[in-house]
């Protein structure tokens, strides 16, 4: 043991690499347990890449297979229905930790300088594992699958030529087909964890780099202690990662993933339609605009007004640069709790309605 | 109530009731998982029938291929006209093997293995002969199946 670390040493200097691990400190006071928000994200990510690995063994895209070999897999291949419903289930939860973890770092003010880089690199992972979700929706090319991805698919058409491009592009034609089933397993399993992993890489980096980021009150109190990572905080990290499993498990086994029918381009739309979850805010937005404003279409505004938030969000830390929540002015003081209440609402809504 | 003493301190008695949980735990994970990547079952043919006209009307010294499971199967009549079949892979490293009418050889094409007509490893890397499967021709059908397999009686044939 002792040879191999001099080994290793020699060549890629572990010494500087433990000293830092030994050395990293989490700060310690009452809100720390918004540092747990992002690792149980880690953990979360590791459970999709097994199991997303897994069913890629059995999976084969295609108009004429796709469906039938989720079938295959569910009903005669040992535990796959199991797998299945871990990598489905572990999405969500996914998704849901995802919206806690940025709400944590929006009211806790965690993007100030010199952290914009984190917060900006840190949506743009948003915005991955949310299209994560959206292309992984398509590929069992059931029903619900496919209204899903028609109605996605149509949204950018509202914003003019550039839109229409997108949609074009996107669907591999006018209509969704089987060279769209090939579009969106290209992206799921490849193209976006080209995209997700570097940028994650860069996350991470920033955050060993600078550190845990503490909210203006504490600093406004002064003191607060740290505690060491290794393994202090890892056992706490370790606690919310073996709970976050026992759940995972739970609804996989109680809860298996529906199939559904198999998409049929032919047969109307199921009715009473909802997209999943985390996208319930967006739709019931859509809803909400008129056909027509001033003799724009509805759809088109709600869309831009759309774009122009999440720009908004991306650049946030250029537009709240007062360090000191008093001195910020009482609209951008209020903006992080009107969105987060307004996404928990609209999704509310969209749930009970 | 406090012991006298004891075989085992209580640090131990944790950290083993912890290791065993642990055990426990990576055992439940890891066992769907080596299920679910466990080979699949796909057990060889006891028998296959070909049909006779097919196989039977091909000139001496010639062989025609047929499906043994997944494995390739060989049929050859031999220069003799006698009737001969074999799995159609090498016993060197697996690969396909042909039929060579004018050596009168089999042939694989991977290391350059060679075998007579009877299935002998002749030249060229292969440890042993080709496998040998037993031929017989009941009225329309050519029955090819395992030496000493016992044919259920209600094959249709």
């Amino acid at each position: 043991m002792r040879r191999l670390r001099h080994w290793l040493t020699e060549r890629i200097e572990l010494e500087g690499l433990l000293r830092f691990l030994k050395g990293k400190t989490v700060p310690h006071h009452r809100h720390s347990y918004i540092y747990l928000s992002g690792g149980v994200l880690l953990f979360l990510l590791a459970i999709q890449v097994i199991s997303g690995t897994l069913l890629l063994a059995h999976y084969s895209p295609g108009e004429n297979t796709a469906f039938e070999s989720i079938v295959h897999l569910v009903t005669q291949v040992p535990m796959g229905a199991y797998i299945r419903s871990i990598h489905s289930w572990g999405a969500n939860l996914m998704v849901f930790f995802l919206f806690l973890h940025l709400f944590c770092v929006l009211l806790y003010k965690g993007y100030r300088r010199p952290r914009e880089l984190t917060w900006m690199g840190g949506f743009l992972l948003f915005i991955l594992v949310l299209a994560s979700g959206f292309s992984g929706y398509l590929l069992p090319w059931n029903q619900l699958a496919l209204a899903a991805t028609k109605v996605g698919t149509d949204a950018p058409r509202a914003l003019g030529l550039p839109g229409i491009w997108i949609s074009l592009l996107l669907r591999g034609g006018q209509d969704i087909t089987g060279v769209t089933l090939g579009r969106f397993f290209a992206l799921h399993v490849w193209g976006l964890p080209l995209l997700f992993f570097p940028l994650l890489a860069l996350h991470l980096f920033l955050v060993q780099l600078q550190g845990m980021a503490v909210p203006p009150s504490i600093e406004r109190e002064g003191g607060y202690g740290v505690i060491p990572f290794f393994p202090n905080f890892l056992y706490r990290d370790l606690v919310l990662w073996l709970l976050t499993l026992g759940v995972v498990l739970t609804l996989a086994v109680l809860f298996p993933w529906p199939l559904g029918e198999k998409a049929d381009p032919l047969a109307p739309t199921p009715e009473g339609i909802k997209p999943e979850w985390y996208f319930l805010f967006l739709f019931q937005t859509l809803k909400l605009f008129p056909a027509r404003i001033m003799g724009i279409s509805g759809e088109s505004i709600a869309m831009i007004v759309i774009l122009w938030v999440a720009l908004a969000t991306f650049l946030y830390p250029f537009i709240d640069r007062q360090a000191e929540p008093t001195k910020t002015p009482l609209l951008l003081r209020l903006a992080p709790y009107l969105g987060i209440s307004y996404v928990l609402f609209m999704t509310l809504w969209g749930l009970l309605s | 109530m406090k012991l006298q003493d004891s075989y085992i301190s209580r640090r131990l008695f944790l950290s083993r009731l912890l290791g065993g949980w642990l055990a426990g735990l990576i055992g439940i994970l890891a066992y769907p998982v080596a299920r679910f990547l466990a080979p699949a079952e796909a057990p060889e043919p006891a028998f296959v029938l070909l049909s006779a006209k097919d196989y039977l009307s091909i000139p001496p010294n010639s062989a025609k291929a047929f499906a043994w499971g997944y494995k390739m199967g060989i049929f050859i009549k031999a220069s003799d006209r006698s009737l001969r079949a074999f799995k159609g892979v090498c016993s060197h490293m697996d690969c396909n093997v042909s039929y060579k009418p004018e050596e009168r050889r089999f042939f694989c094409a991977c290391h350059d293995g060679w075998y007579d007509e009877a299935g002998q490893n002749i030249a060229g890397p292969p440890p042993r002969p080709l496998e040998r499967l037993e031929v017989r021709v009941e009225k329309r059908k050519l029955i090819v199946h395992l030496p000493g397999a016992v044919l259920p009686p209600e094959v249709e044939i």
